[in-house]
Parts: structure tokens; C-alpha cells; sequence
């Protein structure tokens, strides 16, 4: 893989800025959040706001903004942003389907030391049962990169999960274009299909390859944007691989690993499926590689679970 | 500068009217439906139709003008009224004011949404208004807009937390383009808003917030169109108007009532006060 190194947060701020030149209406609205805005607060400062410690007059101001015709862009701590804030995400925003960006920053386990609190594991659970919201989860800085200039281009509401401060290594989805709604196969392989998002992809990638070292060939897919589903590749996969594990940085319940069941269940049920996350548990403080390996997410555990589940079923 | 279609006026009798016009469409509209908050509606007559008859700029040929001034009822639970007023500054026709709570999918719901012409934000959950109005009042500030953001909360909205984070950042953006009026009728869903969590000293609350404040009688048409005349109190600073008011006003047995914030007349109860308080059919032929 790719030996570069790069944060999404780092990728969306620069992405931002970007965006900031070519889009006058685009603004900002911090919750004392201002720095995950990188350098677009100090080149465009009148179209920039910070409302204090204050999730839901962010999500408020911004639903204003919005109303008057401009593009605001709102982030805190993904659990502040969407548990703290949902209802004004879902009054003032979904339900007129206004054109803001939502982006949740230290989402999966990349802000672990924080402790239960920050460690954002239900966001996308929260969102998700919001109707009218866009959802990604960006594998990687360059994706990151892409997806932003992407939501820009999309007309509503858009939840987009980033991680910390901590650089990351950069996969292969950097050479492929990111569409909203579309899946990327990243490998191939006929034995199982991993779908995996965000933060989980990097590990899919590394336990695929040990699955082929033993002689298990696996796709897989990185499924970036968890709403709308790419409903047509899943169709298009599962006709001819029966194994499907969904591997995530969030709770089983209500995110990727959800919505895959939900559509696999109602549209293909001739398939096994195994969904891999944290399961019915909050996260506890702990570096993130102490905490994929407790919730059996690093590339060794995701590859023995996937061989049992390949063996057994 | 383009000049609304609509000229604000200074005859207080055309604004009596309107305010009565509210009051009799908000009885008249909830009885027909057999549902609507017709106490917290009729406490805000005088308030809507002075600030839609003699204050506000808009076209209501042309609801989404840019440079028009702003209305949010944050306190949807009011929209009764609201959409009285709106039908009589020409949002929409008058004939579609039967179709409150009584159509599926109707554009006059319970609490107001964007759908209705002149509506501006949907609200219905309390403590949003004040922050959407940051949001556009901060939006003319960036257009040059010398636009205007009116919003009316109740007085029992107050005690959610999020009126008063908006408060404070509202004051610390120096939005003087910002008025909140508060309904103070003094009574909330369940009983006296000082019975429930205590709210005064209220103008004093909101001066400590950084607000200028005015505090008027919030029926009386002169006065609340002298001080909205004034905005903003102080320069570089947002205004609160606490509007006192008498919920249910107009209708005797409904005053000052706690269980007539959600309740209605029966239709016999309307027929026998028909004549008296001069209200229309409640079903046209």
C-alpha cells in the first residue's frame, strides 16, 4: 500500500478552503470548533461564525443561513454534533431538506483517549434515523479530500464522518473518483464480499490479503457513503458470493453493518451475513489499535473471524 | 432600493382590525378543525398585526424577495394566528385558512411549516427561533441586506436551554438586526410559567445577556408600534420586546386560563357566540 501518510481532517480543511474560493456562499459555523476549519476561517473571516459551546445554536444558525440561500458547514465532536444537536439537525434541517453540511469529526476509535464521551460509535445510528440525510465515511485523506468537494456539488443535507488529528496511511481509492452513493471494489476476490467504511476500510484491505495468503480470496468493497446505499452493487456481488461481512467503526446497530442487513434481508435473504463493529457496548479510553484489537477490528482478528465464518456457515 | 409591494401603515384602526380579524378567523378556524392552541393564538393578535400591518417590509406577491425583513414564530404552536395574518396581508387566499388541521397533508398544520407561502423556518419544538433568526440576520449582514429578523418565542419556551445560548452569541455578533418579542402571558402548557420555573426577572435576564430591552403592554397597538418603531434599542445590540399579554385574550371563558392552551369551542358553543362577537359562518355554504 501506499506509504503516504495524511489526517481527513487535515484533507477536508484543505478541500474546504478549495471550495471556499470557488463558492462565495459557502460559510462556516463553529461551535468552538473553528480550528477543524484549517486555514478557510482565517482567508474568508466574514463568512465565518463561532457561536460558542453551543451545538444546537450552530445547527440553528446554520439552518438560517441556509434559509437566506447560503452553504453552511457545521462540525463538531460527532457525538456533540448529532445526539447533542438532533433535534435541530432533524427540525431545522432535514425536514426542509436544507443544503447543510454536517461533518463530525473523531468518529470510529481515532479519539479514544477521551473516554466514552468523545468516542463517537452511535453518530451514524443517530443520523440514520433521521429521514433526508446523505451519510459518508471517508476511508482515507484522499477520499476525504474528494468527498468534500463532492458535497459541495450536492443540493442538501450531508452527515459526513471524519476522524482526529492523527495521520493515516493512504489506500488505493486514492487513484478511483468518489461519487456520493456509489461503492468502490478495491479487490477481488469470489470466496466473500467485506463491505467496509471509514476508518475499518484500512484493516478490510490488510485482512483480505491474509485471507489470500491461506487461500480465501475476498472482495472488497469500500462502501463511503452509508445513505444512500449502493443497492446495485450489493445486488450485483451477492448473486454470486453468499458470504457478506460488514466491517465498521460504530455500533452493529444502525449503521453500515444495519443498513446492508436491512437491504440484504428484504431484497437478497439467500445470503450469510456477518456483521462486524462494536456490538451493544459503549467505547472505553484506550489507544485505537487497543481498541480495534478489543473489538476484534485489527487486520489479524478480521481475518480469523472471517475464515471461522467462512468455515462454519 | 426596491419598493415592497406592501407599504407598512401607520392607521391604528386598520391594525385593530387586523388583530381582530386574527382573533375571529383563530376561533372560527380551530372549531371547525375541533383542534388548535387557541389561547396561546389569541394572545398574540395585536403583536402579528402590528408588525405585518405596520412594521415589517415583504411582497407577498413575491414571499422570497431577498431584501424583505424576517418572521419566525418560534412559538408555533401559535400558528393559528399566524396564518390569519398571513392570508390577510395576501400570502395566500383567504378560503385556504378552512383547510387547517383538516385536509391530509394540509399546509396549515398544527405548527407552521415552509411549505405555506410566507412562512419562513418550520418550528413547533421550542427554543429554535432565536438561532435561525442568528442565522439570517447574520446572512444580511454578509449580503449588505438591511433586512430584518423579527421572532416571537412564548414566555414558557424560555426555560429551554437553547433560547439562551442563541441569546448570548446573538449579543456577541453585535445582531441589532435581530428583535425578539416574547408573549409573556404568563401561563405554559401546565400551569403558570412562576408556578413551574420561574422566569423573572426576565428583563433583566436578557439585559444580562446583552440585549436592549423594552418591556410593553403587548395589546396595546400604539405602544408595540412605537417600540418596534425604535429597533434597535441600542446600537450594536439585539432587541427583546417582552410583550405583556393575556392568554386567551378576547374570549372571555378562555382568558388567563391554563386548560384553554389546547382546547377548543364546540361548534354549539360558537353558534351561541356568534352574534355577539360578530364571527363569521363556520361553515359557508
Amino acid at each position: 500500500m501506499n506509504e503516504q501518510k495524511k489526517s481527513t481532517r487535515s484533507s477536508f480543511a484543505e478541500a474546504l478552503v478549495e471550495m471556499g474560493y470557488k463558492n462565495k456562499n459557502i460559510v462556516t459555523v463553529a461551535a468552538d470548533s473553528a480550528s477543524r476549519y484549517g486555514d478557510f476561517v482565517k482567508k474568508f473571516p466574514e463568512r465565518s461564525f463561532n457561536v460558542g459551546i453551543a451545538e444546537q445554536t450552530m445547527i440553528g444558525v446554520a439552518a438560517g443561513l441556509a434559509l437566506s440561500g447560503k452553504i453552511p458547514v457545521v462540525t463538531s465532536y460527532a457525538n456533540f454534533l448529532t445526539f447533542r444537536a438532533i433535534e435541530q439537525v432533524r427540525v431545522d434541517i432535514a425536514t426542509s431538506g436544507l443544503n447543510v453540511k454536517l461533518i463530525g469529526t473523531d468518529t470510529g476509535f481515532s479519539s479514544a483517549w477521551l473516554g466514552f464521551t468523545h468516542l463517537a460509535l452511535e453518530d451514524m445510528a443517530a443520523v440514520r434515523a433521521v429521514p433526508n440525510i446523505a451519510i459518508i465515511d471517508p476511508a482515507d485523506a484522499a477520499e476525504a479530500y474528494k468527498a468534500t468537494e463532492a458535497i459541495f456539488k450536492y443540493e442538501g443535507p450531508v452527515y459526513m464522518r471524519l476522524r482526529g488529528r492523527k495521520e493515516e496511511p493512504l489506500l488505493p481509492v486514492a487513484e478511483k473518483s468518489f461519487e456520493i452513493g456509489k461503492g468502490q471494489i478495491l479487490a477481488e476476490g469470489g470466496d466473500v464480499l467485506i463491505v467496509a467504511c471509514g476508518g475499518a476500510v484500512y484493516d478490510s484491505l490488510k485482512a483480505a490479503e491474509i485471507l489470500q495468503s491461506k487461500g480465501m480470496h475476498a472482495t472488497v468493497v469500500n462502501m463511503a457513503t452509508i445513505r444512500p446505499l449502493d443497492e446495485e452493487l450489493l445486488m450485483k456481488l451477492t448473486s454470486s458470493i453468499k458470504h457478506i461481512v460488514t466491517v465498521e467503526h460504530h455500533n452493529i446497530t444502525g449503521g453500515l453493518g444495519s443498513a446492508v442487513a436491512e437491504f440484504l434481508a428484504e431484497n437478497n435473504p439467500d445470503v450469510r451475513l456477518m456483521r462486524l463493529g462494536v456490538k451493544n457496548r459503549f467505547g472505553t479510553a484506550g489507544s485505537e489499535d487497543m481498541l480495534k484489537k478489543e473489538f476484534g477490528l485489527d487486520s489479524e482478528s478480521l481475518g480469523s473471524r472471517v475464515e471461522r465464518f467462512l468455515k462454519d456457515y | 432600493m426596491v419598493l415592497p409591494v406592501y407599504k407598512a401603515s401607520e392607521n391604528i384602526d386598520t391594525i385593530r382590525e387586523a388583530a381582530d380579524r386574527i382573533r375571529k378567523d383563530c376561533i372560527r378556524m380551530s372549531t371547525r378543525a375541533g383542534t388548535g392552541h387557541l389561547g396561546p393564538a389569541l394572545s398574540l393578535a395585536e403583536i402579528l398585526a402590528v408588525l405585518y400591518k405596520g412594521v415589517m417590509r415583504y411582497d407577498a406577491q413575491n414571499p422570497k424577495w431577498p431584501e424583505r425583513d424576517r418572521f419566525i414564530l418560534s412559538k408555533g404552536h401559535g400558528c393559528l394566528a399566524l396564518y390569519s395574518m398571513l392570508s390577510q396581508a395576501g400570502f395566500f387566499e383567504r378560503s385556504l385558512l378552512d383547510e387547517f388541521c383538516s385536509v391530509y397533508d394540509t399546509m396549515l398544520p398544527g405548527h407552521p411549516e415552509i411549505k405555506l407561502p410566507g412562512v419562513e423556518a418550520n418550528t413547533g419544538s421550542l427554543g429554535h427561533g432565536i438561532a435561525l433568526g442568528m442565522g439570517m440576520a447574520l446572512a444580511a449582514r454578509i449580503d449588505g441586506r438591511d433586512s430584518r429578523v423579527f421572532v416571537v418565542t412564548g414566555d414558557g419556551e424560555l426555560q429551554e436551554g437553547s433560547n439562551w445560548e442563541a441569546a448570548m452569541a446573538a449579543a456577541h455578533h453585535r445582531l441589532d438586526n435581530l428583535i425578539v418579542i416574547v408573549d409573556r402571558n404568563k401561563l405554559q402548557l401546565g400551569d403558570f410559567t412562576e408556578n413551574i420555573s420561574q422566569l423573572e426577572p426576565l428583563a433583566d435576564k436578557w439585559r444580562s445577556f446583552g440585549w436592549g430591552v423594552r418591556v410593553v403592554d403587548g395589546h396595546n397597538i400604539e405602544e408595540l408600534l412605537s417600540t418596534f418603531k425604535q429597533v434597535p434599542f441600542v446600537c450594536g445590540k439585539p432587541s427583546a420586546v417582552i410583550a405583556s399579554t393575556i392568554k386567551g385574550k378576547g374570549l372571555a371563558i378562555a382568558e388567563n386560563k391554563v386548560e384553554w392552551h389546547y382546547k377548543v369551542l364546540t361548534p354549539q358553543q360558537y353558534e351561541e357566540l356568534k352574534n355577539e362577537m360578530s364571527l363569521e359562518e363556520l361553515c359557508h355554504e
